[in-house]
């Protein structure tokens, strides 16, 4: 599956005297499989952009494709694209609202008209795939789980529309250190099992380990795209727009400015940890 | 979506009837209704008329946001109009449709009635037009704060519409953003009948509830932490004070009632 | 002996209904002007702590004083909430009023400042977290940070001698985070302000003076982020991570690379990496 996005601009509230513009002709395209990261500094259009992917928002202006089909023609099917692309909110779990578990993560499959028996298995899978027993969780009422469990009870709420696109909004936001790996984990799970994940994040540390490809967006523009060594190697850049830089990223460069002969645009700590230890037992070598 | 709603309808523009006491403005919006409820002809409606204008000019509202007051009350206009018209009974008779009879003083009467309710809803737009929504409230807590002494709760009133009127912005950008999430999981809140859509508002409306008892809870935590306990020893950031202002509002609605009464003599 | 903010002693406390202890046996001390970190993950107890330390919570058991007096007397409640202030983690829950102004005059309105003093107070404790400029706006119009700032300057205006923070930067993006732990830092540094800063970032607990870390209601360690952050195992077995600085020097150092011990930040590991491999082939 492939979505393209085509000159898309949108405007809040046009014509009123609050009018503002939120994305400005967006042009990119994801394929299957891909791990995108949605990055940028807050009110860069990213939430904005994120809305259009699975139709919630609709272009001012320019289209939004899937598989080469305008999800806005009259001909295209709202309940289709809802199952195709899934949408993580921030904080989700804060949308739960069913008695038990079991009916809210439900409540999608039940939206799309399928039968008990479908609706069932899908639950379970979706369970499954949190890593949360159904047997224990099903009777549950939502809000007496834990923060971290909430969050994964509503993204199976989402998980159950079996999407082949899933975008979350920061699904990390205000979890500890643990949840938060995983969380990560979780997302990089569904990732290798297929689906594709269109990430926002504010975090440079998990968009380096996680991303296949990164989408930097300023003032509402694109204003990079590509691997996240590419765009890593910009560091300059980045900071430029407000944004961090992984701490890795940081200490290669600052270690590259002190005379160390590291490459540039190292980003992740495995390759920042062989790289040192090559560059000291390289210079005991010298020295020997 | 939601969020295009406006919040009251406060006109923020500076003019001398944006700056008076609220307590003035409300005691003035009092005397108006009285004076509007006094006028027996109507002759005695234009001095009050000509006191909106002249008041809608000194405010830099435009007149037709006073207008606009009336389009909400437009049908309960029609129908005092309407049932005047068919249910007075009177000496004239204008026109006998067999179960009733239209008479000149049942249309007389109506077309009263009907301007009086005009007059009313645009004084009361004007207060609300010129007046902060806090700012009112501000008011009605000092008018009401002599019934404290008997018990009344007109501090802890103000203050719950105080923390009311801060909370609606953020309840609504909440609201908006459940809406869309359950859309995303193929909620419909749109079609089907009033039933139906009835029974969609409940994924939007348990978490809407559940997140305002959560907010409740936070922020009485954090009125405690910052020393609020009550009405009672409290300063004030904002005193009201008379100003000159204040007095010639006053002058004005005197010489208005006057003339209103003096008219009706007539 | 120098001055004690919070003197916590042997503290346990229960909610109503729950059967075990969120807090047990805890104790600890806070010095005037000091900026300490309590770290631990969701549900370690720490915000119970948070609410424990100004009297919104009362200990079922010990004893906590703050600036010498004792949280459970009621007469001293005012005073204890007045010396010290409390921001908390939701930005949108704590703002009272419709104006940034109004909400700064809350608390001295509460505590009965003549009127005639508190545009003066307002205007200091909104420069001093850099947010004069907003006074007149809207609490909703304004960012994450700047809703904390704004809370920071509330409990400011008051003149507290100590501020406790409850995770006041979880739900902010980076820039805002950066923006309030600044801003408290400052104040801190040129102030005096005793800090209490709970959180579960890493990054913010390593630019503390001392870190207690909670688990299960207990405090599990304790000691300055060098000491505490130079045992990543131990850490990372109470569900906590180590800053990746920090990460890293204690790989290299554990594949032999010599490097000195307590580094935490990226800055002074990279310039401690950068001279050890220089002497290395130098030599």
């Amino acid at each position: 599956m492939q979505i393209e996005f085509k000159g898309v601009t949108h405007t809040y509230q046009e014509g009123s005297p609050f009018q503002s513009t939120a994305i400005r002709d967006v042009n990119f395209t994801v394929s299957s499989g891909e791990f995108l990261a949605l990055i940028g500094h807050t009110g860069s259009g990213k939430s904005t952009l994120a809305q259009h992917i699975n139709g919630l928002l609709r272009p001012t202006s320019g289209q939004v494709l899937i598989d080469g089909e305008d999800i806005h023609s009259s001909g295209y099917s709202k309940k289709t694209l809802r199952q195709k692309v899934g949408l993580v909110f921030q904080y989700p779990e804060h949308q739960l609202f069913e008695e038990t578990v079991e009916k809210d993560i439900g409540f999608g499959p039940r939206n799309l008209g399928l039968s008990e028996d479908e609706i069932l298995e899908r639950v379970q899978e979706a369970l499954r795939k949190v890593g949360l027993a159904y047997d224990e969780f099903r009777e549950k009422s939502p809000f007496e789980l834990s923060g971290g469990q909430m969050r994964r009870v509503a993204m199976a709420g989402v998980l159950a529309m079996r999407p082949e696109v899933l975008v979350l909004d920061e699904p990390a936001a205000g979890l500890d250190p643990m949840s938060r790996e995983d969380m990560l984990q979780l997302i990089r799970s569904l990732h290798e099992s297929g689906t594709t994940i269109i990430m926002i994040s504010h975090s440079m540390d998990d968009v380096a380990r996680f991303a296949t490809r990164v989408l930097v967006m300023k003032k509402g523009t694109v204003a990079m795209d590509g691997t996240p060594a590419d765009i890593f190697l910009h560091a300059d850049q980045l900071e430029e727009m407000g944004l961090d830089v992984p701490v890795i990223c940081r200490m290669n460069n600052d270690l590259r400015r002190l005379g160390l002969p590291l490459p540039e645009g190292i980003y992740e700590e495995d390759a920042l940890f062989t790289a040192l230890m090559q560059l000291w037992k390289g210079g005991e070598n010298h020295a020997s | 979506m939601l969020r295009d709603m406006t919040l009251g309808q406060y006109y923020p523009v500076k003019s001398p009837v944006h700056s008076l006491d609220p307590r003035v403005k409300i005691l003035l919006l009092i005397a108006a209704i009285v004076a509007v409820f006094m006028a027996g002809n109507m002759l005695a409606f234009l001095p009050a008329a000509v006191y909106i204008f002249f008041a809608c000019r000194l405010s830099n509202v435009p007149f037709n946001m006073l207008l606009k007051g009336i389009k909400p009350l437009r049908f309960i206009i029609i129908f005092t109009v309407v049932l005047n018209i068919f249910f007075l009974p009177g000496e004239k008779v204008w026109l006998d449709l067999g179960f009733a009879k239209i008479t000149q003083e049942a249309v007389m009467t109506a077309i009263l009635y009907a301007l009086r309710l005009v007059l009313l809803v645009m004084f009361s737009s004007l207060l609300t037009l010129t007046t902060a929504p806090v700012t009112l409230t501000d008011g009605l807590e000092r008018l009401l704060s002599p019934l404290s002494k008997i018990g009344f709760p007109a501090h802890e009133m103000a203050m719950m519409m105080t923390i009311a009127l801060r909370f609606i912005p953020t309840l609504l950008e909440e609201a908006d953003k459940i809406m869309k999430a359950q859309s995303a999981r193929g909620a419909d809140f749109e079609s089907g009948n009033l039933m139906a859509r009835a029974k969609a508002m409940v994924p939007l409306l348990v978490p809407l509830f559940v997140s305002a008892f959560r907010r409740a809870g936070d922020l009485a935590m954090a009125m405690e932490a910052r020393c609020y306990h009550g009405g009672k020893g409290r300063t004030r950031l904002h005193v009201l004070k008379m100003h000159k202002n204040d007095w010639l509002a006053i002058l004005s609605m005197a010489v208005l009632i006057a003339c209103v009464i003096l008219i009706g003599r007539l | 002996m120098e001055n004690r903010i919070f003197e916590v002693e042997n503290v346990s406390f229960a909610y109503e209904e729950a059967e075990e202890k969120a807090v047990q046996g805890v104790s600890l001390s806070v010095p005037e002007g000091a900026f300490y970190a309590v770290l631990g993950q969701n549900g370690s107890g720490k915000s119970t702590l948070a609410k424990l330390l100004n009297g919104l919570y009362l200990p079922t058991e010990g004893k906590v004083h703050v600036c010498g007096l004792d949280t459970a007397d009621d007469q001293n409640i005012w005073e204890i909430r007045k010396q010290a202030g409390m921001v908390f983690q939701n930005p949108d829950n704590q703002i009272v009023a419709t104006l940034v102004e109004d909400d700064v005059a809350f608390g001295l309105e509460n505590i009965g400042v003549p009127t005639a003093q508190m545009p003066e107070r307002i205007e200091k404790a909104l420069s001093d977290v850099d947010m004069l400029p907003f006074r007149d706006r809207a609490p909703h119009t304004l960012s994450g940070g700047q809703k904390q700032r704004i809370a920071i300057a509330g409990i400011l205006a008051m003149e507290p001698r100590a501020i406790i923070f409850d995770e006041a930067t979880a739900m902010l993006d980076p820039q805002g985070r950066k923006e309030v732990f600044a801003a408290v830092e400052k104040l801190n540094r040129e102030k005096g302000i005793t800090v209490l800063w709970i959180t579960h970032f890493m990054e913010e607990a390593a630019r503390c003076q001392y870190v207690y870390i909670m688990e299960d209601g207990r405090i599990a360690m304790e000691g300055t982020p060098a000491e505490v952050f130079s045992v990543p195992e131990k850490v990372q077995a109470l569900r906590l991570d180590v800053p990746a600085a920090a990460r890293l020097a204690h790989r290299l150092r554990q594949a032999g690379m010599p490097l000195k011990e307590g580094l935490l930040h990226p800055e002074e590991t990279a310039e401690e990496v950068a001279r050890v491999c220089r002497l290395n082939s130098k030599a």
